[in-house]
């Protein structure tokens, strides 16, 4: 923004961004109401069916009893894992360019999260007990299990869905207070309360940027640990295919991967339906494109070295599920996988396609149908071909689970825009810092008391 | 009964010389309020110090003890013998002492940044009462530099000179309190 003809100045951002919270049209009721009706109709009501009759409503029975719920949950998790490690990242090597985009990265995160923690619910199947991963006296004299990773997981998304809603909340409170000026009745009570006070000194801002630099060095090892825990429910057992040492930077990458195609995703609705188009430039497509080609390369890379291990061990257990992920039952969806991960990727290359709002839009929504499918053969193909022949079997998902899966989509939407309204979407002050300084106004001009 | 002077610019560097200017006075420190954080506060107004490092390496200290005493004394209360591993497993436990070392440190951290930074204060409860006597101008939030400067009755005539030489737009009387 700097160097801009026509630069943009303070007031036309703080206007923009409370623009977009208080004045709502039509349109976005629309779209309010059928991602809500959506999620009910698809999400809910399948899974309070599924509670009245059982688990058996889903379509996991042995050996698939793992299936499109698990795949959510890490689909989601993953979805969750470049909004804040990105933001941190950018933060800590004082990216400019972060500033536009990073507050609805991080809302993404955050309400990725929020859908994760949903499937794991869903998944359990007696929801009513979920309080029993977590360590409380109780009468049973009964403790979780530290040493399974299923409670490293408890363990890593709580502190996760903690530090990701702190370092959203903490960057907000300047933009709260700023809007708060701004606002009447409800919404003027609301931002009290949400920006505690905030006056913009300089102790406070001193206060913010080191308390806001130490969150960003926390959570950057917590994001890569998250994912990694994720790997370890499966690597942790001894099912062929699952039990693998690359399986946690496998995850961690595909869930950047993901993620950051999921931010392309963001960034071009915001920029179309939220008239933030001064602010989210080709500059940002740009650049998430050279780092989605980076991942796209580092994904392709770990799946060709899972195959040529598994494959070089010569054991059977493994190249039988090797050869049945690639040639078996499911074989159409891992070659749909490997053609929008691993090749339309490659599109990157070109400057031209990077800059291309549209394209990028597609090559995004691309890459996290073939994350999901990655996700899904993880699970349904390994449990599908364990070592003994009589306990092969296929795994399909039931109408219950697709609904429940098409659900967490209306689910994440409903929860965003509900975000938009509610957080300013662009960090007004960090753009601020990337526009030009006002420069000091002829001394005839100044002066006078209002007082 | 202290009186508030707050000069509003309308560029970061006039405001940053008034601050310098009210300090080399002898009227006190000066407050400085803006949209952004400004470049340069230190070497007007002096170094500042805060304790939320402390407070995040006491937290994630504490997080990391309590980590791994929940996952022993838990194990210890509810033995699960596994193969003959032993009851207290020190890799699957660093993992939870890991994860707790991070949630009690950015815990910390937030705690930190509000003691030091004084946050709630009374502008957060002013929906309900104004009892805080703090200067606050919402222009501050948009796109002005406000400093403003406590001081006795018979120092603000001064402070106001002071702050109108540096090339403020305007002056305001904080004393009323919440603007």
């Amino acid at each position: 923004m700097q160097g801009d003809p026509n630069p943009l100045k303070y007031t036309d951002i703080h206007n923009d961004v409370v623009a977009s919270i208080v004045e709502t049209g039509s349109n976005y009721y629309v779209a309010l109401a059928t991602a809500l009706a959506l999620t009910l109709i698809c999400f809910f009501f399948p899974w309070f069916y599924q509670l009245y009759y059982g688990i058996g409503a889903a379509g996991m029975n042995h050996p698939g009893v793992w299936g499109t719920y698990l795949a959510s949950f890490i689909f989601w998790i993953g979805l969750s894992h470049s909004g804040t490690l990105l933001s941190c990242v950018l933060h800590i090597t004082n990216s400019s360019w972060r500033k536009a985009m990073y507050r609805s990265a991080e809302a993404m995160t955050l309400f990725s999260l929020v859908v994760a923690a949903m499937m794991v619910m869903v998944h359990v199947g007696r929801p009513w007990f979920i309080h029993w991963t977590l360590p409380y006296p109780n009468q049973m004299e009964m403790w979780p299990n530290f040493r399974s990773p299923l409670l490293f997981d408890v363990m890593a998304i709580t502190t996760y869905i903690t530090g990701s809603t702190v370092f959203i909340y903490m960057g907000s409170i300047p933009d709260f207070a700023a809007v708060r000026d701004r606002t009447r009745g409800w919404r003027n009570t609301m931002y009290s309360l949400l920006s505690l006070g905030w006056r913009g000194t300089d102790r406070e801002w001193h206060r913010l940027h080191w308390a806001y630099t130490f969150l960003a060095v926390l959570i950057i090892p917590l994001a890569v640990s998250v994912h990694s825990i994720v790997s370890w429910d499966f690597a942790m057992s001894i099912v062929p295919a699952l039990h693998q040492t690359i399986f946690a930077p496998y995850f961690v990458v595909g869930a950047i991967y993901s993620g950051t195609a999921g931010i392309v995703t963001v960034m071009f609705v915001l920029r179309k339906f939220m008239d933030f188009g001064e602010y989210i430039t080709e500059l940002h497509f740009d650049n998430l494109g050279k780092l989605l080609l980076v991942l796209s390369l580092l994904w392709s890379y770990i799946n060709i070295v899972e195959i040529f291990t598994g494959f070089y061990s010569g054991a059977s257990g493994e190249t039988e599920a090797l050869r049945y992920r690639l040639f078996g039952f499911y074989a159409p969806l891992y070659w749909e996988m490997i053609t929008f991960c691993a090749v339309l990727p490659l599109l990157c290359a070109f400057k031209r396609f990077r800059t291309s709002f549209v394209p990028m839009l597609y090559l995004s929504i691309a890459i996290n149908i073939g994350m999901y499918t990655e996700r899904f053969l993880i699970v349904a193909t390994s449990l599908s071909r364990q070592y003994l022949p009589d306990a092969w079997g296929l795994y399909v998902p039931s109408a219950v689970e697709i609904s429940i899966l098409v659900g967490t989509l209306a689910l994440f939407t409903t929860l965003f825009l509900l975000f938009v309204k509610i957080f300013p979407s662009v960090s007004m002050y960090e753009v601020k810092e990337t526009m030009d300084t006002p420069k000091k106004i002829p001394a005839a001009a100044s002066g006078g008391s209002l007082a | 009964m202290t009186h508030f002077v707050v000069g509003l610019f309308g560029d970061p560097e006039s405001a940053l010389s008034a601050a310098g200017s009210i300090q080399s006075a002898d009227l006190g420190t000066p407050e400085l309020m803006s949209p952004v954080p400004i470049e340069g506060v230190e070497e007007v107004l002096g170094e500042k110090r805060s304790v939320i490092k402390r407070f995040s390496l006491f937290g994630a200290i504490f997080g990391g003890v309590s980590g791994f005493l929940l996952a022993a004394i838990t194990a210890v209360l509810y033995a699960h013998p596994v193969g003959g591993r032993p009851i207290i497993t020190f890799p699957p436990y660093l993992i939870i002492t890991y994860e707790l070392t991070i949630l009690f440190g950015i815990i910390f951290t937030v705690i930190g940044f509000f003691v030091s930074a004084r946050l709630p204060n009374g502008l957060w409860t002013s929906f309900w009462k104004q009892d805080e006597n703090r200067p606050y101008v919402p222009e501050a939030a948009v796109d002005k530099f406000a400093v403003s400067i406590g001081c006795g009755v018979d120092d603000v005539q001064r402070a106001e000179t002071i702050l109108r030489a540096a090339g403020a737009e305007a002056i305001r009387d904080g004393t009323e309190g919440v603007s």
